[in-house]
């Protein structure tokens, strides 16, 4: 922090305290109390969204009542401890300070310290590095830079890529799910090396008093060079093993496919054998696929008739008039201008034939059309020599016209 | 250069890579492939684990080989059962060769439209099935026969097929007659022609 070499005197506590206060601002979001960081990410979302409203807010400020409000979703005893932690540590002020003062203004600060930790978590510093070494190259170009303000900045770098490579070597020899992980966060593209050489290079032109640092810097800028290319080359061995395309990022592909040359490309492919294009029709799909498909013939076909003709049943059953004809033929022979006749009568014969003028007199008794009907009686006649054996009397009459 | 690879995975690779290659039957059939054989000629088929069929494909919502008209090839290719697969309680292969004028004109009675359109489609569908080794065309002859992949048809799925054959339009009718007498007497025949 601030170097106390001699003892220190009001100003310098004034000055460290003011610093101090900065820091504060700055990571007030991650705080849990004033001692602590944070071990719940909720808690950094209810810092975000009270950022949020009073950007909204505009000047006059939000009131404890509207900072409940726009933070309702959270439990209240969670936001009373961040609103506890977040006006400790100067991130939420009074509009004035003064007692009672009912309403509260945000730290700008606060803000752009959470903006650089939310994008610190996406990239991984990778992205910060391009910015600041950016920065640092404006600052180079800059006529007010001192000499002592570039080796600052360089001696910096210089310790940001050390321990950048440190991080990367130690992932190389840990295990490779990690690596693939965290790689690519951590290793450098051509871009940010080439820019950090073009820095040192503005550096070393302008300052060439400074060479001693920016010989570290250069040094620092090489080994991370070299540890980011192991760190690559240990991935592309292991994805070359096992085909897992996915341990390497989706960039690095893309880039491979642009770049590389037909004979690479192939090589790729060498000892793989494609099977040839072969459609399969199943025989469901051709069913399904005739069934559905334009036609001319009727959609339901016909059942399935037999191949053997048979007109007798056919005409039978087709002709109720002729049977009902000829029932009535059958039953006026047998009555014979009669209106009723004594069945025994007519079945005096042979049973054979007499079975069968049975039937028909039954069919005509059924039926509906014809007046005639038989009528039984309670009796029965046991005849051993006859034939029909046994008869019960009965009648055969006409009922209409 | 590679080490050498043995001469039964180079023909099963190459088996592969040209779909279902017809060899003599006095060839050794590389291990592993389903074969289909109609006396003179053995079809290397490709292999499907577990005697799955690529139907199965479907039940894993993957998608198939994408076909152009699939609908219209496969009505073709029912076409071409219906002429070729003539003793329908046997399985279709291998089948009888049928002049593909019998094939165009039950697909023309199949479909609406005009006619010689439709003789057009088909024949360009048959010579594409005969690219996937689905139907065996001759050009030479005009005939076409069922191809060796539709020995990869497991039995218990034919019911529907067979039933289907059954309702479709009947070949013309003196054709098939003749087209009967050469698939048996093909021998004599071919001199004739």
């Amino acid at each position: 922090m601030s170097p106390t070499n001699d003892a220190p005197s009001l100003d310098d506590v004034l000055v460290g305290e003011a610093v101090l206060g900065v820091y504060r601002q700055m990571f007030a979001a991650l705080a849990r109390d004033s001692g602590a960081v944070v071990d719940d990410p909720e808690m950094v979302d209810v810092a975000e969204t009270l950022l949020a409203a009073f950007a909204d807010a505009g000047e006059e400020g939000l009131s404890h009542e509207q900072m409940r409000h726009v933070c309702r979703r959270y439990p209240a005893e969670v936001f009373e401890n961040r609103l506890r932690v977040l006006k400790g540590l100067g991130a939420i002020r009074e509009v004035f300070p003064k007692p009672n003062q009912l309403r509260y203004r945000a730290s700008f600060t606060s803000v752009v310290g959470l903006m650089f930790i939310r994008r610190m978590m996406r990239d991984g510093g990778q992205s910060e590095m391009h910015r600041l070494l950016a920065l640092e190259q404006l600052n180079v170009a800059d006529p007010r830079m001192t000499a002592e303000q570039a080796r600052e900045g360089a001696e910096g770098l210089a310790r940001a890529f050390r321990l950048w490579s440190v991080e990367l070597v130690t992932l190389t020899n840990g295990t490779i799910e990690e690596l693939r992980e965290q790689a690519p966060k951590l290793w450098g593209t051509e871009e940010i090396l080439q820019r950090a050489e073009r820095l040192h290079g503005a550096i070393l032109r302008r300052w060439p008093q400074l060479d001693r640092a920016c010989t570290d810097l250069r040094a620092a800028i090489y080994a991370y060079g070299d540890a980011s290319r192991r760190a690559a080359a240990r991935l592309s061995d292991s994805a070359g093993t096992t085909r897992n395309l996915t341990l390497l990022p989706p960039e690095t592909w893309r880039t491979f496919a642009r770049t590389a040359s037909r004979e690479e490309l192939a090589a790729v492919l060498d000892g793989f054998v494609f099977d040839a294009p072969a459609p399969w029709h199943e025989p469901a799909a051709v069913v399904s696929a005739v069934e559905d498909g334009p036609r001319t013939t009727p959609p339901r076909p016909a059942p399935p008739r037999p191949s053997v003709p048979d007109p007798g049943l056919s005409e039978d059953a087709a002709s109720d008039d002729a049977a009902a004809e000829r029932l009535r033929d059958v039953a006026e022979q047998v009555l014979r201008g009669r209106d009723r006749v004594a069945v025994e009568e007519v079945l005096d014969r042979d049973w054979a034939a007499a079975r069968r003028l049975l039937a028909d007199l039954s069919s005509a008794h059924l039926h509906p059309e014809l007046p005639y009907r038989l009528v039984w009686s309670d009796g029965l006649a046991c005849r051993p020599d006859g034939s029909p054996t046994w008869l019960s009397p009965g009648v055969f009459e006409r009922t209409g016209p | 250069m590679t080490p050498p690879v043995p001469p039964e995975v180079l023909a099963r690779a190459r088996a592969r890579l040209l779909g279902a290659p017809a060899i003599p039957v006095s060839e050794p059939v590389p291990p592993g492939l389903p074969t289909a054989s109609d006396g003179s000629s053995v079809w290397l088929l490709p292999p499907w684990p577990d005697g799955a069929t690529p139907a199965l494909l479907e039940e894993y919502d993957i998608a198939p080989m994408p076909l152009d008209r699939p609908g219209q090839a496969r009505r073709v290719l029912a076409a071409a059962l219906r002429c070729c697969w003539t003793r329908l309680d046997d399985a279709p292969w291998p089948g009888e060769p049928a002049p593909v004028g019998d094939v165009l004109e039950v697909y023309v009675r199949m479909s609406r439209g005009d006619a010689e359109l439709a003789r057009r489609w088909a024949t360009g569908e048959l010579r594409r099935l005969h690219d996937t080794g689905w139907l065996l065309l001759d050009e030479d002859t005009a005939t076409v026969r069922t191809g060796p992949r539709i020995a990869l048809w497991p039995e218990g799925s034919l019911g529907p097929l067979r039933d289907l054959v059954r309702r479709l339009p009947q070949p013309p009718e003196p054709l098939p007659h003749v087209d009967a007498q050469g698939g048996a007497g093909e021998p004599v025949e071919d001199p004739g022609e």
